[in-house]
């Protein structure tokens, strides 16, 4: 009975894990300065956007995965199904508070917070471990600062390549005419730098992926199959960009029609530097939203432009909220499952 | 220079989305000198060349030819982000056009003799203002694609100008308000109304000018 459970839950999160990869691809707006630019038409900015984020999803996305699924803990101690069932709850009802607050949370956060949240509970109640063992402290720092540092670099590093592209190139175009040709380069360049950004948001899309490492990791599911799902999960993140998120990406380069290619290219090349610094030398997951942001604000500085700094202090509340709300939520839920005797 | 005389369409099928609003905005502003010298042989008394000029503006139809190859052009074009700009420039500049033809119209329906010399002078001065931000108004149309610092420094200066004529419209209408009460009302009410056709004209060009620097603040990359 205990078996046919453990194999249902199994295949639920399985099947949720799929499900996120698809929402990852249906709520990803990075294509949409792509779009708005009109450089090429909306169907080839979402084959170009899936693909890339499939890309990125297959071949590069192990070692953020295997943080997230193993590396983050401490010596002895792995997930079980209901610790990650828990996490995927807790997950999904800090997003849905989020979009109903409208506020852009992190999904990533919110994930890393509830993985906390369940090895608290299992290691104080369950377990018998040592929470100061539970989890790989250098490991789990380096995730936590490196969202702080994240959006900080982003804003640094477009506010930096802003201010190089703008010296050396944009402060030379005197007339329209010569700004438009100008911008018709940036358009193309964009594509290139949109192709890069969607590659590293899907390498550094821990939620499915992280879920799935951590059922190969504790033997639920083997290599073959893991890789198996990683696949369906970037088809699924293909087909999350090219079925549902056609609409953000429209409704988002219908706002965007004037904005400058220009603007798009250095934002998204920024955010897409330091998705790929984060996940190839550190293996950390980040959230793609708070570098762009952060790094709209590096551009909007660096155009001298005003920050609603009101807007942003709210927005920072809610993100440095996610960590332990999250955690709590989830160590709430998955100490309701040991409760019942669901460890 | 764009060459305005022969305007086929194979001709103008060849020319840029700027060259054809540069020879739009040429058109246009002969039309708009042509009125001006038209008023100044009104001033004149001398009516044959007056009605002559006015009908020129009324009567020329090539700027039509030239907005159709641009409007069949933008429609298509490739441009980025400054398709609808451009395409409001055009409009605006046709804007001249329909306030030229309609003052045109108006002037024509009398033929009036001015009060006195000062009131003569008055509306000379406001005609040297009105030529001279038309003249400016082309060079900004000109310069916006290849130099927006000096297009929003033309503006400028057409808003300054403008600002001279508003000063010389309070004081030609104090002076037409305050002649005697014999005078007849008939061309009291054309001068007036003729003061308020001319600045009308004014009025939309300092407008547009307001448009150009719109373009040129939200265009240029500012250091």
């Amino acid at each position: 009975m205990e078996f046919e459970i453990a194999g249902i839950i199994v295949i639920f999160l399985i099947t949720l894990a799929i499900g996120l990869a698809f929402s990852i691809g249906a709520n990803d707006e990075t294509s949409a300065p792509l779009a708005a630019a009109g450089t090429l038409k909306i169907r080839m900015v979402l084959i170009i956007g899936g693909a890339a984020i499939a890309f990125g999803t297959i071949f590069l996305s192990q070692g953020v995965a295997s943080m997230v699924g193993e590396k983050i803990l401490g010596p002895g101690i792995k997930y079980t199904i209901f610790m990650l069932f828990a996490v995927l709850i807790s997950s999904i009802i800090w997003l849905v508070i989020g979009s109903f607050a409208g506020i852009p949370l992190s999904s990533t956060h919110s994930l890393i917070g509830s993985i906390f949240g369940v090895v608290i509970v299992y290691a104080l109640f369950y377990g018998g471990v040592d929470p100061a063992t539970a989890f790989n402290w250098d490991k789990l720092g380096s995730v936590v600062i490196s969202w702080f540092l994240s959006p900080l670099f982003g804003l640094l590093v477009t506010y930096g390549l802003y201010k190089l592209i703008e010296k050396f190139y944009l402060s030379k175009k005197k007339g329209l005419n010569e700004i438009e040709i100008s911008e018709k380069k940036f358009a193309w360049a964009l594509v290139i730098a949109i192709i890069f950004a969607e590659i590293w948001v899907g390498a550094n899309s821990a939620e499915a992926l992280g879920i799935l490492y951590a059922l190969y990791s504790n033997g639920e599911i083997d290599l073959v199959t893991y890789y198996f799902f990683v696949v369906i999960c970037a088809i699924l993140a293909f087909l999350g960009l090219y079925i549902a998120g056609r609409y953000v990406i429209r409704n988002l380069a219908s706002q965007l029609t004037d904005a400058r290619p220009s603007d798009g290219f250095i934002i998204q090349l920024s955010a897409a530097i330091i998705l790929m610094f984060c996940t190839v030398f550190y293996s950390v997951p980040i959230s793609h939203s708070h570098v762009i942001v952060f790094s709209i604000i590096g551009l909007n500085i660096a155009q001298k432009k005003e920050v609603d700094y009101g807007k942003l202090g709210k927005m920072f509340v809610f993100w440095v909220l996610t960590f332990p709300l999250a955690a709590l939520m989830a160590g709430l839920i998955y100490f309701g499952f040991l409760s019942f005797g669901f460890y | 220079m764009i060459d305005l005389t022969d305007l086929s369409d194979k001709n103008l099928k060849k020319l840029k989305i700027d060259d054809l609003t540069h020879m739009f905005m040429d058109s246009i502003n002969e039309q708009t000198l042509k009125m001006i010298e038209g008023i100044n042989y009104l001033i004149k008394e001398d009516f044959d060349n007056f009605e002559k000029n006015l009908r020129y503006v009324i009567d020329t139809k090539t700027e039509i030819q030239i907005k159709k190859a641009f409007e069949a052009k933008i429609f298509k074009s490739k441009l980025m982000f400054s398709k609808a700009d451009r395409l409001k420039v055009f409009s605006k500049i046709n804007d001249i056009k329909d306030i030229g033809e309609y003052l045109a119209n108006k002037l024509l329906v009398y033929k009036v003799v001015f009060p006195d010399e000062k009131f003569k002078l008055r509306i000379e001065l406001i005609l040297k203002y009105l030529r001279e931000i038309s003249v400016n108004l082309v060079d900004a149309v000109k310069t916006i694609g290849t130099d927006l610092t000096h297009a929003h420094d033309i503006c400028e200066h057409i808003k300054d100008e403008r600002r001279k004529m508003r000063v010389e419209e309070w004081n030609l209408l104090r002076r037409l308000w305050n002649y005697e009460m014999d005078y007849i009302p008939k061309e009291f009410i054309y001068l007036k109304e003729m003061i308020e056709g001319i600045m009308m004209l004014a009025d939309h060009i300092k407008k547009f000018s307001e448009y150009i620097q719109f373009l040129a603040t939200k265009y240029y990359y500012f250091k």
